[in-house]
């Protein structure tokens, strides 16, 4: 038993890290929100494809590394300290979505290449609860509105539910921009008139759905590590009342508290991972649970380490915005805190 | 990465829930509910329940062999008190003997203490209490006064505990005492006390659950034997400090099973009262998730004992989140449940499966007692985050 690391996985957790220190700084991502309106670069995207990253949990037949929900992790833990901008957890759920419905070997190998990007379209409706006309497929087409669709401006492909069944949609699609708070993470409004493949039914999602709940908790785990350390070093330096203000119990008590909030995220996240590999009959309650703590978590840390820098916090000029903001991104998707705690709920028979 | 027991764990685990089936024959919280139970019978039954623990070869498993020790580690124990909450057994009687003094003796103590003090500890047939805090020392428990004046052979006590858990039902108490005055760490002594010993009294104070686990112990002129110091004068706080250490241990599975019963329940109760609604469900959901991280973060310990990691300061993580959650818990279940939760036990209304009113009561102790939340968000900035001490 063992909660550390293994070495292989430790090398990985390393040269992901040593990775996107020199491809991505946060400088970059900055650039991409005040400039670039597709929130990546996709003639870079080909790095992560040469570094193995897109295919992480496919199997080497498609060109992927058939590692599991612990690397997975490992990475988007990476990926959140550096606020990576991009569609890449978008990307490997599709991947994943694609094998679990099988016959897709060609796509796959595309996907893994970095030639061409896929995401999955859910949302029916652009707020909660206003689930109206969903997406329906009529003589052998598609035809709906899809909302908050992952970087759907730059997709060759999408994933589409309707209420009883995944379809896979060839591009080109229309696409009207959802400008969010976060400048780095895209979404479009797509309305579809496409010719469409069924996939399977929804129950193809659960497995994926778990996945994106461990994804996007790792991810949130990233990010509050980083906010954190940042606050950490800010709270050491910074000086009122002739002391470093790290030195008065009045935010001791809540960087305490934001510790014990990210290191219970941390064990979180990769028990559910751990479940997940091992197909644990807890995985649908440590998933859901992962998510829902890792996005209440995240709501302190980030929120706290912008009180505790005061003013200087709430600048534009300051980069912890940037993990503000994807923080409230990652909460409200891949399973909202809701829904997640309905999940958890009937995970435990309830 | 990996979480699963070892094979021997796993064979240590499987023997001990046969064991439990074939000799827990009621769980606690059936036993609370007998009309026939009253404090006394509950504390004699917690006293075979250990007498039976022990026969079984399941208390002191990690001591040396003499003393019932069967090589096993922090992991058997982790597992032990996972898999007593599991089946909800009552707790030992004798908790703050084998959990604080024990370790204690067998790392500090003499033979000829060990020899006379831990068998009758193992079988419950001396019950101690722990002497630690008093009125003026309490988070700050350096500032402690009781005195300990030597005179020939003994050691002559004065002052007064408080918030002894288990005085009104021990025979023995550990006493933090002060052998130098002016010394705040190096002036304590770790001594052992008989409570009939003249000049000791001990009175019940009753908490605000109406129990009276807890009481008061004053020393006046009261005269130990010198045998009965732990390790050296002066070696106190040292020792008290291992022994927090101890009491801390790594607890969040343990936590999580019993909590997880209870959410449980609360939960089924909901069902059957038709509280399906979205408030309620919400609340609900994180219970269980909340609970369910518990149980991650334990997996998490669990594996690092495993893995030869000592528990560090993070074991003050693993108690400010069990018992912060324990009040969130009680109050939600309270809100939920409406006034029919503030029922006493024995209530013709009262629910049958848990006792919401005490538990929400229970609940506030638990951020109070072995290190208030204070404390161990205390010992995280500086131990963890190190963070600078405020300045004067």
């Amino acid at each position: 038993m063992k909660f550390e690391l293994s070495e292989d996985q430790a090398l990985l957790r390393q040269s992901t890290r040593d990775f996107l220190t020199s491809e991505y700084p946060i400088e970059k991502s900055r650039a991409i929100i005040e400039q670039n309106r597709r929130g990546y670069e996709p003639a870079e995207w080909a790095r992560l494809a040469e570094m193995g990253y897109l295919g992480l949990t496919l199997p080497p037949a498609v060109g992927g590394q058939g590692l599991g929900a612990i690397e997975l992790a490992i990475v988007l833990e990476e990926v959140g300290r550096a606020c990576m901008p991009g569609p890449y957890l978008d990307a490997v759920l599709a991947g994943v979505l694609l094998h679990a419905a099988g016959g897709q070997e060609a796509l796959l190998k595309d996907l893994t290449a970095g030639n061409r990007l896929v995401t999955i379209a859910r949302d029916d409706a652009p707020f909660s609860g206003t689930a109206a006309a969903a997406t329906r497929v009529e003589s052998g087409r598609i035809r709906g509105t899809k909302y908050f669709v992952p970087f759907a401006a730059q997709v060759d492909a999408l994933l589409v539910t309707t209420p009883d069944a995944l379809h896979l949609v060839d591009g080109p699609f229309t696409v009207t921009p959802m400008e969010t708070l976060d400048g780095a993470q895209r979404f479009g409004r797509v309305t579809f008139d496409h010719a469409a493949t069924r996939l399977g039914g929804l129950d193809l999602l659960d497995r994926v759905e778990q996945l994106a709940g461990i994804g996007a908790a790792a991810t949130l785990l990233g990010i509050m590590s980083r906010s954190l350390e940042t606050t950490l070093q800010y709270v050491q330096t910074r000086s009122a009342f002739q002391r470093p203000i790290g030195s008065f119990q009045a935010l001791q008590h809540r960087l305490a508290e934001m510790l014990l909030k990210t290191e219970s995220t941390r064990s979180a996240v990769y028990f559910a991972a751990w479940c997940y590999d091992t197909r644990d009959a807890e995985t649908a309650l440590a998933c859901a649970a992962a998510k829902a703590y890792a996005g209440d978590a995240s709501r302190l840390v980030c929120g706290e380490s912008i009180q505790m820098h005061g003013g200087i916090g709430f600048t534009w000029e300051l980069d912890l915005h940037i993990y503000f903001k994807r923080a409230k991104t990652l909460e409200q998707h891949y399973g909202s805190t809701e829904v997640q705690l309905e999940r958890a709920l009937q995970a435990a028979g309830y | 990465m990996d979480l699963r027991l070892s094979e021997q764990h796993v064979k240590f685990r499987d023997e001990l829930r046969a064991w439990l089936a074939a000799n827990l024959s009621r769980p606690w919280r059936d036993e609370l509910r007998d009309p026939n139970a009253t404090e006394d019978s509950l504390m004699e039954l917690r006293r075979r329940w250990q007498r039976k623990l022990y026969e079984a070869g399941y208390l002191g498993m990690d001591w040396p062999a003499e003393w019932g020790g069967r090589g096993a580690t922090e992991v058997e124990k982790s597992i032990l008190e996972a898999e007593l909450a599991e089946a909800d057994a009552p707790q030992i009687l004798n908790f703050l003997g084998i959990g604080l003094l024990g370790p204690a003796l067998i790392h500090h103590g003499s033979e000829a203490q060990r020899r006379r003090f831990i068998p009758p500890m193992l079988a419950a047939e001396e019950i101690w209490c722990q002497g630690f805090s008093e009125p003026g020392a309490g988070s700050d428990l350096a500032a402690l006064r009781t005195s300990a004046r030597i005179d020939g052979d003994h050691f002559v006590l004065n002052g007064q505990k408080i918030w002894t858990t288990f005085g009104p039902w021990a025979d023995w108490i550990f006493v933090l005492c002060r052998t130098d005055s002016k010394d705040r760490h190096g002036g304590i002594s770790f001594v052992l006390c008989k409570l009939d010993t003249p000049g000791v009294t001990v009175r019940r104070l009753r908490q605000i659950t109406g129990e009276s686990e807890f009481g008061e112990v004053f020393f006046e002129d009261a005269r130990v034997p010198r045998d009965n110091l732990v390790g050296q004068i002066g070696e106190g706080w040292r020792i008290a400090m291992t022994v927090l250490a101890y009491e801390r241990g790594a607890m969040s599975l343990a936590f999580a099973a019993r909590y997880e019963r209870d959410v449980r329940l609360l939960a089924a109760t909901c069902n059957e009262l038709g509280r399906g609604g979205t408030a309620v469900r919400e609340k609900l959901g994180r219970l269980f998730v909340e609970n369910e991280v518990m149980r991650a973060n334990g997996m998490r310990n669990l594996a690092n004992l495993a893995d030869g990691r000592k528990p560090g300061p993070e074991s003050s993580i693993e108690k400010l989140y069990w018992s912060e959650f324990d009040k969130r818990f009680r109050e939600t279940a309270l809100d939920i449940l409406g006034p029919g939760g503030q029922l006493e036990r024995n209530s013709a209304e009262a629910r049958p499966d848990v006792d919401w009113a005490r538990e929400f009561l229970w609940s506030r102790a638990g951020t109070i007692y072995s290190g208030s939340s204070e404390i161990q968000r205390n010992i995280i900035a500086k131990r963890v985050l190190n963070l600078p001490t405020e300045g004067r």
